[in-house]
């Protein structure tokens, strides 16, 4: 009888040990369910901490962070739109393919014909403008900051239409941009 | 066989070792098991607030010390960013400066610019060449490579590391080289 009750008695042993340990396990290893879930994560942070093997570098302070929709929404694919896409990224190189050889040619030649003077202030203001441009979608992005994103492009836009006059002007009423790098050069 | 010993063998056949009987502690146990993962409802506003919260503490962007510097990196690129936006600057400045001269007295036209350049010493018109030259070499140089790479070409690694050096030595020694003798 006792040799067949023997297995029996050991696990009865071994289940009571186990229950006991559950039961004394402390609290704070199993979360309440009152607690809310960011006190949770303020609670782990030590231990999420860890995780990340590299310090923080905060060359750029995260924005505020703006998310549009729910939680766990897919990102919104824009329409493909070519004369905001491939078509300006093509006409941006373009211009400054262009600008090579007519930043180059002055070296050679000495300077540039009326024509051609007028020509790369054009360019240059179109390729300043749109690397600019490029420099503020980068950098201010609408997403975070619509607001300093709007005032940012309105700003450019109207320096470069105030530049672009002042180019006109130093075009018609003095030497040409190219002449007068020239002669500043040279004295 | 007597009927203790039947008593007896009943109960082994009882509680003779079987998947069932072996698992029943652990059946038992599972019971009491709580694991850590605990739902909480929240608002979506609530959720949105926790979303922000957490994104603030990923990596930010430019993670330099993620970088490992010997795989392809285009070390240079940034600095064509800040190149043409300095001289986009000095541009738009002038320009705009011109533009103004007549309302705020300003002498900006090439011949007073000339003959003020011509009163510097040599090592501060060298300077000021070198100031704008460098930047123009490096943005000349690098814009170019990089039109190269928009043609999906010069993408091994041994051609960038190349391309990098000759960026930087040529940018800066064409620099020098226009500064103090052109």
């Amino acid at each position: 009888m006792a040799s067949a009750l023997r297995p029996m008695l050991l696990r009865q042993t071994a289940l009571s040990a186990a229950t006991r340990r559950a039961a004394t396990v402390p609290a704070s290893a199993f979360p309440s369910r009152v607690t809310p879930f960011q006190s949770t994560i303020v609670k782990n942070a030590g231990r999420i901490a860890a995780f990340h093997a590299s310090s923080r570098r905060s060359l750029l302070p995260p924005g505020p962070q703006v998310i549009k929709g729910t939680v766990n929404d897919a990102v919104p694919v824009p329409d493909p739109v070519p004369t905001h896409g491939s078509y300006h990224w093509t006409f941006e190189r373009v211009i400054a393919a262009g600008l090579i050889p007519l930043t180059v040619a002055p070296f050679a030649a000495g300077s540039l014909n009326p024509v051609l003077d007028a020509t790369l202030c054009a360019l240059l203001l179109v390729h300043s403008h749109s690397g600019f441009q490029s420099i503020i979608i980068d950098y201010v992005p609408k997403r975070k900051y619509p607001g300093a994103y709007k005032i940012s492009l309105w700003l450019l836009n109207i320096a470069t239409v105030l530049a672009g006059v002042g180019l006109y002007e130093f075009e018609t009423n003095d030497v040409g941009v190219t002449e007068a790098v020239k002669r500043v050069w040279n004295a | 066989m007597n009927a203790q010993r039947i008593g007896v063998r009943a109960l082994q056949q009882v509680v003779r070792p079987n998947a069932f009987s072996q698992n029943i502690p652990r059946l038992m146990l599972a019971s009491l098991q709580t694991r850590g993962a605990a739902t909480v409802k929240v608002t979506p506003s609530e959720a949105q607030t926790i979303l922000a919260s957490q994104r603030l503490q990923r990596p930010v962007s430019p993670h330099l010390s993620a970088y490992d510097f010997k795989q392809t990196w285009f070390s240079a690129s940034v600095w064509t960013r800040i190149t043409g936006g300095g001289m986009t600057t000095a541009l738009y400045v002038f320009s705009i400066s011109y533009l103004a001269a007549p309302l705020t007295g300003w002498h900006l036209e090439s011949a007073t610019l000339a003959t003020a350049a011509a009163s510097l010493p040599f090592a501060a018109k060298a300077g000021l060449k070198l100031l704008v030259t460098w930047p123009f070499m490096f943005h000349l140089f690098n814009g170019t490579r990089h039109l190269v790479w928009d043609l999906a070409k010069g993408y091994k690694r041994p051609v960038i590391h190349a391309g990098n050096i000759a960026v930087w030595s040529g940018s800066l020694l064409s620099a020098l080289g226009i500064a103090c003798f052109l």
